[in-house]
C-alpha cells in the first residue's frame, strides 16, 4: 500500500511542489497550511506514514506541531521531517528537541528531497 | 533533475505578488505600530517564504536579495534592532527593487546589477554586522567527492537513547550504509542493556560495530548520520586500500568571482561593485571605433523587441475561490439531470405532455442562468487587490506634499471583474493624487480652518443595483466654483455669457488641458489626468460624477458596470428590426400627448418631459429604416440618459428585457456612430446595441450614418 506524506507549509507554492515530488514518487499526499490545520488533518483520521513540515509558519509553526504530534500516540515513532532555510544550529537543535526525525535544508531539488526521505522512512 | 518543477513556475510567481502585496502593507502599518510582533512576524514569513520559494527555482538572485531583506527583518522582530523611518524607507526600497527582481526573473531580463548590490550593502550595513552567509549556500556533499577509490571503514556508533522519540529507525541506518557499499563485518554492542525490569521498551540501548567497504569517502559516510551526530557516540574509522591520483573537478567551472566570494578574498560587494564597472559590450565597441552609437542603438532596439513578446506571452491566472468551483460544478450536474430528463421527454413525446416539456425548459432556463452568473462570478475578484496600492502611495505623497494625510480604506470585498479592476488602477490613482495635491490643504491652512491637521482621504466600494460605485472623498477645501469658471472662460472652454448649473461647472475639470492648481508639482497640476480618469472610465461603460462642499471636502464617485461582457437591455422594435438599449441608461419610456411635441427650427423636435425640453430623436430616421409608425404620439419614447444629457428615444414597441452578450462590431466590422456593439437574440438574428453616448452626439451634430 502507498505510504501517506502529511505536507505542511504555508507557501502554496512549496506544497505543491513537495506534494507533485512526492505523487510522482508514488507517495500519498495530505497536504495542510499550517500546523494547526495539520493536527485537525491527523485528529480528522488521516494516518501518515511520515511528515514533512515547514517551521516558520501562521496559527501554529512547525516547532509546536511536531511537539504536538509526539504527543500523539499513534505518531509518536512516526518519521517527521522539518524544511528550513536556515542552516543555523539553532533550528536544527530546537528541532531535535521537539522530536524532529531530521531535516531538509531549502533550497532542494526533487533528488536531495527522496534522498533524505527514504534515510528515514522504511521502504 | 528527473522531476521537473518548471511548471509550478507561475504559481510561485502568482504567490509571490501576494506575498509582496503581505510585505508593504505590513511595512506601512509598521509605522503606527512599530512594536507589533505579529505585524513583524507577518512580514518576516512573506520575505521568507519568497526567499524559499525562489532558491527552489533557482533565482538565486532574489533569494539573495529577500535573504538580506529577511536578515534585518529578523532583528527587528527579536528586537535588536528597532523600526525607524530610516529603516523603513529602507525596506521599502527594497521591496520595490524585491519586485523587479522578481519580474526579471519571469521576464528573463537582466536586472540592474549595481542597484542591487547597492541596496543589498545598505541592508547589510544597517545590521551593523554583515552577514557571511548566503541564502543557498549548500554544499552538497555527493557533488563535493573526491574520486573513487575503495575505503574500508570502521564505524562505531552508539546512538542516543531517545532515538526512537525522534521517529528514527536504526535499521534505517544501517540499510543506508549498506547501500553505499559492502558490509563486511557486524557487531552488536548491547553492553548498554540494564536488567530487564529497569528496561524501557521506547528507549534504544544498542550500538553497532561494522566494517564497510565502499568507493564513497568520509564525508559521505559521515553523512549518514546527519540527524543524529550530536548525542550519539560515533567513530568512523578510514582505512583507505588503494588511492588514485586526484583528478580536477571540473564539471560546471565556477565563475571567478563566486570562488574569490568563496574563499575570502572579497566580499560580496566588492565583487558586484567591480561587476558593475564592466563596461557594456556597445559601448566598448564604439569606444573602439567598430561600430556607430545608432547601430548600437538599432541593434538593441532588436533585441528588446525579441524580449516583449515572450513578455506578452505570458497567460494570466486567476484564482477561484474552491467553493465558487464546487458550486459550479453541482450546478452543472444539476444542467446535465435537466437536459437527460428532457432528452427522455423527447424520445417518446406526445402533446399531452406539454406541460411537462415547458416545466422542463423552464428548468434549463434556471440552470443557464444560474450558471451564467456562477460563471461571470469566477471572474469577479474583490477590489481589495486595486486598493492595496494607495497607502504606499499616499505615504509617498503625503511626504512630498507636506501634508499629513490618513487614507481609510473600506468595502475592500466588493467583488467586481478582473478587466475592470485592472483598468480602474490607473483612473484611480489619478484621483487619489488629485485630492492628496489640490483637494487637502497644506497642515497650517487647515488649523486655521478649524480642521484637525491630519486631512482624511477616504476610498471605498460597494454595489449599487446592477452596478458598483467607488468613490474617493476628501475633507479638504472643496472645488473653488469660481476659479473653475474664471479659468474655463480664460481657456475657452466656456463664453462668459453661459449659464452652468454647479454639476455642469464641476464637469468643466475634466476637460483636456484644465487646471487650477497655481503650482505645478511633479504629483499633479498639469492639467493631463482628470480629463484621462474621465476617458478610461467612460472607455469601461462607467461614469464620474462630483460632489463638493466648500471648506468640506470633495467626492468623486465612479460608477461601474459589474461586467464588461454581459448587459442587462432593453429590447425595443422599430419597423422589422430590433435594437438593444442597455438598461442602465433608460429612465422611463412614455407615449407623449399631442401637445408636448413641439418643432424649432435648427434645433429639431423637442418633447416636454414634466416642464423639461428634451430633444427627441426617431430611431428609423438615425439608421434611415422603414417604421411601423411615425407619428409620436403612438409610438414609444425611450427618456435615455448619460452623463447628465438626456434624449428621448422614439420606437415602435417595448418587445421585453434581457441579459445580452456584447459582439464587438469594430472587430467584426467597423464602427459605427450611435451602435455600442451587437448581439445574437433569442431567434438567431443580430439585434444592435444602442450607444447612448453616440446618440447624444447625432442628435446635437445631427449627423447620421445607414446601419
Amino acid at each position: 500500500m502507498a505510504k501517506t506524506v502529511l505536507v505542511v507549509d504555508d507557501s502554496p507554492t512549496m506544497r505543491q511542489m513537495v506534494a507533485f515530488t512526492l505523487t510522482s514518487a508514488g507517495y500519498q499526499v495530505v497536504e495542510a497550511g499550517n500546523g494547526k490545520e495539520a493536527v485537525g488533518k491527523v485528529n480528522g483520521g488521516a494516518k501518515p506514514d511520515l511528515v514533512v513540515t515547514d517551521l516558520n509558519m501562521p496559527e501554529m509553526d512547525g516547532i509546536t506541531l511536531i511537539k504536538e504530534i509526539r504527543k500523539m500516540p499513534a505518531l509518536k515513532f512516526t518519521p517527521i521531517l522539518m524544511l528550513t532555510t536556515e542552516a543555523s544550529d539553532d533550528k536544527k537543535k530546537a528541532g531535535q528537541a521537539a522530536g524532529a526525525t531530521g531535516w531538509i535544508v531549502k533550497p532542494f531539488n526533487p533528488e536531495q528531497m527522496m534522498a533524505v526521505i527514504k534515510k528515514v522512512l522504511p521502504g | 533533475m528527473s522531476t521537473d518543477l518548471s511548471h509550478f513556475k507561475d504559481a510561485f510567481f502568482e504567490e509571490s505578488q501576494e506575498h509582496l502585496t503581505t510585505i508593504e502593507e505590513g511595512l506601512l502599518q509598521l509605522e503606527q505600530r512599530p512594536g507589533d510582533i505579529d505585524l513583524l512576524n507577518r512580514i518576516f514569513r512573506g520575505a521568507h517564504s519568497i526567499k524559499g520559494n525562489s532558491g527552489m527555482f533557482g533565482f538565486t538572485a532574489v533569494s539573495q536579495f529577500t535573504h538580506k531583506m529577511e536578515s534585518v527583518l529578523d532583528q527587528l522582530r527579536s528586537s535588536q534592532m528597532v523600526v525607524t523611518v530610516a529603516i523603513t524607507d529602507l525596506l521599502l526600497q527594497s521591496l520595490d527593487c524585491l519586485k523587479t527582481l522578481i519580474d526579471c526573473a519571469r521576464t528573463g531580463a537582466a536586472p540592474d546589477e549595481a542597484h542591487v548590490a547597492a541596496l543589498g550593502g545598505r541592508l547589510e550595513a544597517c545590521q551593523g554586522t554583515p552577514a557571511p552567509g548566503q541564502a543557498t549556500a549548500v554544499p552538497a556533499a555527493d557533488e563535493r567527492s573526491l574520486p573513487p577509490g575503495t575505503h574500508r571503514f570502521t564505524i562505531t556508533w552508539a546512538p542516543p537513547r531517545y532515538l526512537f522519540q525522534r521517529g528514527l529507525d536504526p535499521a534505517q541506518f544501517l540499510k543506508e550504509l549498506a547501500s553505499l557499499g559492502t558490509v563486511t563485518h557486524l557487531a552488536l554492542d548491547a553492553g548498554r542493556l540494564p536488567v530487564l525490569m529497569e528496561l524501557d521498551p521506547e528507549q534504544c540501548y544498542l550500538g553497532w560495530t561494522l566494517e564497510l567497504e565502499t568507493g564513497k569517502d568520509l564525508k559521505v559516510i559521515d553523512a549518514v548520520f546527519d540527524f543524529v551526530r550530536e548525542d550519539s557516540t560515533l567513530t568512523i574509522v578510514d582505512n583507505p586500500v588503494e588511492t588514485h591520483p586526484t583528478a580536477a573537478v571540473s564539471d560546471g567551472a565556477k565563475p571567478l568571482g563566486e570562488i574569490l566570494v568563496e574563499t575570502g578574498v572579497v566580499s560580496q560587494t566588492q565583487l558586484n561593485q567591480a561587476l558593475s564597472q564592466q563596461k557594456k559590450v556597445g559601448e566598448i565597441l564604439v569606444e573602439q571605433k567598430v561600430a556607430t552609437p545608432e547601430q548600437i542603438s538599432e541593434a538593441l532596439k532588436k533585441q528588446s523587441e525579441c524580449t516583449v513578446p515572450a513578455k506578452k506571452a505570458e497567460t494570466p491566472s486567476i484564482r477561484v475561490d474552491t467553493v465558487k468551483i464546487d458550486r459550479l460544478i453541482n450546478l452543472v450536474g444539476e444542467l446535465v439531470i435537466t437536459q437527460s430528463m428532457l432528452s427522455d421527454l423527447g424520445s417518446r413525446f406526445e402533446m399531452s405532455q406539454l406541460p411537462v416539456l415547458l416545466e422542463r425548459v423552464a428548468q434549463l432556463e434556471r440552470n443557464t442562468r444560474e450558471i451564467q452568473e456562477r460563471v461571470m462570478g469566477i471572474r469577479m475578484v474583490p477590489i481589495g487587490n486595486a486598493f492595496s496600492r494607495f497607502p504606499r502611495l499616499v505615504r509617498d505623497l503625503s511626504g512630498k506634499a507636506g501634508k499629513k494625510i490618513q487614507l481609510i480604506l473600506s468595502g475592500e470585498e466588493t467583488e467586481l471583474d478582473k478587466t475592470v479592476i485592472e483598468s480602474i488602477g490607473d483612473p484611480l490613482t489619478h484621483l487619489v493624487r488629485n485630492s492628496a495635491d489640490h483637494g487637502l490643504e497644506p497642515p497650517d491652512e487647515r488649523l486655521a480652518a478649524g480642521k484637525p491637521e491630519q486631512g482624511i482621504i477616504r476610498l471605498n466600494a460597494f454595489h449599487e443595483g446592477g452596478s458598483i460605485c467607488i468613490t474617493v472623498e476628501d475633507d479638504g477645501r472643496g472645488l473653488n466654483r469660481d476659479k473653475i469658471l474664471a479659468k474655463g472662460i480664460k481657456q475657452g472652454l466656456i463664453a462668459e455669457s453661459d449659464k452652468l448649473s454647479d454639476e455642469q461647472i464641476w464637469m468643466l475639470i475634466f476637460k483636456p488641458g484644465f487646471s487650477t492648481a497655481e503650482k505645478v508639482t511633479d504629483v499633479s497640476g498639469r492639467g493631463v489626468g482628470m480629463d484621462v480618469v474621465k476617458r478610461n472610465i467612460e472607455g469601461l461603460g462607467g461614469t464620474v460624477s462630483i460632489k463638493t462642499v466648500t471648506g468640506k471636502g470633495t467626492t468623486f464617485t465612479l460608477k461601474l458596470p459589474l461586467t464588461l461582457a454581459i448587459i442587462e437591455g432593453m429590447t425595443v422594435r422599430v419597423g422589422q428590426d430590433t435594437y438593444i438599449v442597455p438598461l442602465l441608461s433608460i429612465l422611463e419610456s412614455i407615449q407623449p400627448k399631442r401637445e408636448m411635441l413641439k418643432s424649432i427650427v435648427g434645433k429639431g423636435e423637442l418633447v416636454n418631459v414634466r416642464g423639461t425640453y428634451l430633444p427627441l430623436m426617431r430611431l428609423y430616421d438615425v439608421f434611415r429604416l422603414e417604421p411601423e409608425l411615425s407619428d409620436p404620439t403612438k409610438a414609444i419614447l425611450l427618456i435615455l440618459e448619460t452623463e447628465g444629457e438626456r434624449v428621448a428615444v422614439m420606437v415602435d414597441e417595448i418587445l421585453g428585457q434581457q441579459q445580452v452578450v456584447i459582439k464587438s462590431m469594430e472587430q467584426n466590422f467597423r464602427k459605427i456612430e450611435g451602435v455600442a456593439g451587437a448581439t445574437i437574440l433569442g431567434d438567431g438574428t443580430v439585434g444592435f446595441i444602442l450607444d447612448v453616448r453616440g446618440l447624444l452626439n447625432i442628435s446635437r451634430n445631427g449627423t447620421a450614418q445607414a446601419a
